[in-house]
């Protein structure tokens, strides 16, 4: 192993004083350029935030420690704590289990439908976050069909519900399930490119498939696996939706609520509790990848692309196959059916009342007319889908070269992974207020403009879409590039015409799943988009605001059809050229 | 294996040094950009200009200037489109844009771009965004002669903004939870045992909780009502963070609370006018509060921000919002005939006018009980 990493390390001499020195090659220098130029301002925004105090028209005023202790010597805080591991872990295992035993079904055997699972897990990603929580309430709350169910069935109609969606479990399970399309298609681009041959190989040699996928498969996914796990755990730790919509109603406290609490305990502007926690959130994610970066540095031994064969063979379950089609159904129907149904349902009510025999009779279409009415709906959906699209097309080529530098250990690319994983923590609307004052600081007019949302909310994916690539490339083995490059190619060449096509449909899915999410956005764009230019995340704002939650549905329902049909465009265009996902 | 670790601990120190450095380094420069914004020459005798040929200088120097940018937190589709479009058919020389967000959202951009001498914005509107731009220092004076009309109670005398629409804050409950002999007909019913658990109200924004604690503390001094709060705790009121009032009233259809409290009296009118399970209720006193405008230091069309601070009081701008649900300052306008039983004065019911400065001014004292007895 060490002679691996001495391969790798080749460019790194270290001194008679143990220091360092690292020949960074210009590239690595202008893509770390190229991200600081992006991440800084916000990065500096949030620590000067955590250590100033702010008067009431946005200014900064004398430098403080107090929002740091407020942190730690709140009266809730070892509470909130608690809940917080519970809730981040919690729901980061249920993801886990449900995407990766999704993957598994999808990448490597012969189950029927199996090809259309990445279009419908990709379809609950369209629909923006808070709707889904909603949808979630509706289903799982007092007087919904869950509820009833369990109370038809044990026949008890007692004062409180059988199932107490307001509570840590009730949030892991609806953070732990929003989540689950992201595991999937994370695991499913490790496992895409993950040859099989071992698999097979255990399989011929007597071992069950418990013991194969344990001993084999597990294994070899494992990077890839404790990135994710990195990725979600660090999420639920930043997570703000949940614990607001869920939580609080619950008396449920976790970090990110306690600060929202105190922050709007003034009449004023105050995030400075809030910065003082994402700088805390932002050490522990470096010590993270530190880590996982020294994890990493075993990676060669996981790197299952050679130079032989390359798409991974598929394993016949026999019989078995239409259980694991019954399996991946039932996910479907957990992530996606179940709130989208309950959306449909909602949506096409005057007002939600449960899921009764009266409410069954009174059927409208006046939400759909409320929303399609001429006015922003209509009008914001061009803007909203371009800035997905150059959100994503932005992303997706910056981060697919970082990935490769940074998995191919090129000194200094290192960097580029922390960098680019910094985003990750921010809250959104700290990233929001940061970029506001950037934007409306500057010296050229990108103040107000589309092309500004996309510069902030290119930031915000970034972390999103260096994982899915780093999954692509680090399955990718250096014997391929090695026999390019001893064929005389140059670094470029060799990136364009050896990296690139081996990943290609890795990234054409990453691209869709940047674009859903940057699509869906609302906190980011709000503050920043000027006046008169229409996106979809105003009009959910404006309904969040005003609406009742029979419009709300409405509209959530009208953005995954509108979601779909850009979805499975896409899908066929890169059918097309050839690229699978 | 450890020596590689630690040098990459080494490598990050850097990294922190970097950001130290920098951090230092955008203080510095934002500081130095921080222009002080002088009022924009002549815009105060624009604004402040009262002469019997107003109108017509406004016209005139509309015309000029071409646009005019508000920033407001009306409904979109329902208020402030046919607001730009009725404003836009009477000067159609002037384009109007518009932003929206909530008051809090509008102050903090209105007061960056004022800082940054970046300023878009001329007329600010939203529940507390004058006195928040009071606080702020990004507001300043202006005279329209359709705050004549509005009563002397809901204006402000120093003029830095006028009102534009009032809201009345009720309690919602659902009529098949709620017997309706037992309904509350007072504060001191809502401390009834039967509610105890079944109640909820909005955490998390100044119209929510912290308005409910401080139209009691103003209307019946802070002891009589510090003691009504002791036992209102014992309730154990539920503190509901998952979205706005109308979300809150949707809850209470729902069937999730039997009680919703301090939510817009009207928005359980408007589902029941629909065949839901829900009603609303004035307790006395009720609070009311004022959505105000501002007009914004520093702006690029002071007389197209003028010309539109007047359409928004004249008649035709209340009939507009009155017609989109909203209750409208000017007592001539009526407001729409479903929803004039909650208007205080007509239903007969005590009012205490909870007004913008006094909203500012307890809601973090309001916060402090909040979080003591009811968190």
């Amino acid at each position: 192993m060490s002679a691996a990493i001495a391969g790798g390390e080749s460019s790194i001499q270290v001194d008679a004083g143990g220091r360092a020195h690292a020949r960074i090659s210009p590239l690595v220098a202008l893509l770390a350029a190229i991200l600081l130029v992006l991440i800084l301002p916000p990065t500096l925004f949030l620590i000067h935030t955590s250590v100033h105090t702010m008067r009431p028209d946005g200014s900064f005023g004398p430098f403080t420690l107090q929002y740091y202790a407020q942190l730690f010597t709140s009266p809730y805080f070892a509470v909130s704590l608690r809940n917080t591991v519970v809730y981040a872990i919690g729901s980061a295992v249920l993801a886990i289990m449900l995407g990766l035993a999704q993957a598994l079904i999808v990448e490597r055997t012969n189950a029927p439908l199996r090809s259309s699972a990445v279009l419908l897990a990709i379809l609950s990603l369209g629909i923006p976050h808070v709707l889904y929580v909603v949808a979630w309430l509706l289903l799982l709350g007092r007087t919904g069909p869950v509820n009833a169910l369990i109370e038809h069935i044990s026949g008890a109609a007692g004062e409180l519900p059988a199932f107490d969606v307001y509570s840590l479990w009730g949030m892991i399970l609806i953070e732990g399930i929003g989540f689950v399309p992201l595991t999937f298609l994370l695991m499913a681009a490790v496992l895409r490119a993950t040859d099989s041959s071992f698999e097979e190989a255990a399989l011929m040699s007597g071992a069950g498939p418990l013991a194969t996928f344990r001993a084999i498969t597990l294994r070899m996914g494992l990077p890839g696996l404790l990135a994710l796990l990195l990725l979600v755990v660090i999420r639920g730790f930043e997570s703000f939706e949940v614990p607001a919509l869920v939580g609080l109603a619950g008396n449920v406290s976790v970090l990110t609520s306690d600060i929202y609490q105190s922050s709007h305990n003034s009449s004023t502007p105050n995030y400075g509790e809030s910065g003082a926690y994402s700088v805390c959130l932002l050490g522990l994610v470096v010590l993270l990848l530190i880590w996982h970066h020294w994890l990493l540095r075993r990676a060669r031994r996981f790197q299952t692309i050679t130079g032989k064969g390359y798409r991974p063979r598929i394993l016949d379950l026999g019989r078995g196959r239409f259980a694991a089609t019954a399996l991946l159904l039932a996910i479907f129907a957990l992530v996606t059916a179940l709130p989208v149904g309950m959306l449909v349902f909602a949506s096409l009510q005057p007002f939600y009342e449960g899921l009764t025999a009266d409410s069954l009779r009174r059927f409208t279409l006046d939400n759909y007319a409320t929303i399609l009415a001429p006015g922003s709906f209509r009008d914001s959906v061009l803007n909203t889908l371009m800035l997905g699209a150059s959100t994503a097309t932005v992303v997706v080529p910056l981060m697919a070269l970082c990935a490769w530098l940074a998995a191919r250990r090129r000194p200094g690319a290192w960097l580029l992974d922390q960098i680019a994983t910094a985003p990750l923590i921010f809250p959104a609307i700290v990233m929001s207020v940061a970029f506001l004052q950037v934007f409306v600081n500057l010296p050229v007019p990108l103040y107000g403009t589309l092309l500004s949302v996309v510069i902030a909310s290119t930031v915000r994916f970034l972390p999103y879409g260096m994982r899915y690539a780093y999954a692509g490339v680090l399955q990718i083995h250096e014997d391929l590039e090695d026999a390019a490059r001893t064929a005389g190619a140059g670094a470029g060449y060799v990136f364009v015409r050896v990296v690139l096509p081996l990943i290609s449909a890795a990234l054409a899915s990453c691209w869709l799943f940047v674009f859903l999410l940057a699509a869906q956005n609302v906190a980011l764009p709000l503050m920043l988009v000027g006046p008169g230019t229409e996106i979809m995340a105003v009009n959910l704002f404006d309904l969040w605001q005003n609406g009742q939650v029979t419009e709300l549905a409405a509209m959530g329902v009208l953005w995954v059809a509108l979601m779909l049909v850009v979805s499975a465009c896409f899908h066929f265009t890169a059918r097309r050229y050839g690229l699978r996902f | 294996m450890k020596t590689r670790a630690r040098l990459d601990c080494l490598r990050t120190l850097p990294l922190i040094a970097w950001i130290v450095a920098a951090d230092v380094l955008l203080a510095s420069g934002l500081q130095s950009l921080r222009v002080n914004v002088a009022l924009a020459q002549g815009a105060d005798q624009i604004l402040l200009y009262s002469g019997p040929d107003r109108e017509q200088r406004l016209i005139e120097g509309a015309r000029k200037e071409g646009q005019v940018v508000i920033y407001a937190a009306l409904i979109q589709n329902q208020a402030m489109r046919p607001i730009a479009d009725g404003f836009a058919k009477k000067y159609p020389f002037v384009r109007i844009t518009t932003w929206r967000a909530d008051s809090e959202d509008i102050v903090q951009k209105a007061a960056a771009e004022v800082r940054a001498n970046n300023v878009v914005a001329d007329v600010i509107e939203g529940t507390g965004a004058g006195e928040q731009g009071v606080a702020a220092g990004i507001v300043q004076p202006f005279f329209s002669p359709a705050v004549a009309a509005v009563p002397e109670m809901y204006r402000n005398p120093s003029r830095l903004w006028a009102p534009t629409r009032l809201s009345y804050y009720g309690i919602a409950y659902n009529t098949k939870l709620v017997p309706a002999d037992a309904v509350p007909k007072s504060y001191e019913d809502l401390l009834d045992p039967r509610w105890k658990g079944k109640m909820a109200w909005r955490i998390g924004s100044s119209t929510g909780t912290a308005l409910f604690l401080t139209n009691l503390r103003l209307a019946w001094g802070e002891e009589k009502a510090q003691a009504y709060f002791d036992k209102l705790k014992e309730q154990k009121i539920v503190n509901f963070g998952a979205g706005s009032a109308r979300t809150l009233v949707d809850r209470v259809i729902a069937g999730e609370y039997a009680i919703a409290l301090n939510i817009f009296a009207h928005h359980p009118l408007i589902s029941k006018a629909k065949g839901a399970p829900v009603d609303s209720r004035l307790l006395p006193p009720v609070a009311s509060t004022a959505a105000t405008m501002s007009i914004v230091k520093g702006l690029h069309h002071p007389h197209a921000a003028m010309l539109l601070a007047d359409y928004i009081l004249s008649k035709e701008g209340q009939s507009i919002l009155a017609r989109a649900e909203y209750f409208p300052v000017d007592p001539a306008v009526a407001p729409l005939p479903a929803l004039t039983s909650v208007v205080p004065r007509i239903a007969g019911v005590e009012e205490n006018f909870v007004g913008p400065d006094q909203l500012l001014r307890y809601t973090d004292s309001s916060e402090d009980i909040f979080q003591k007895l009811f968190r």
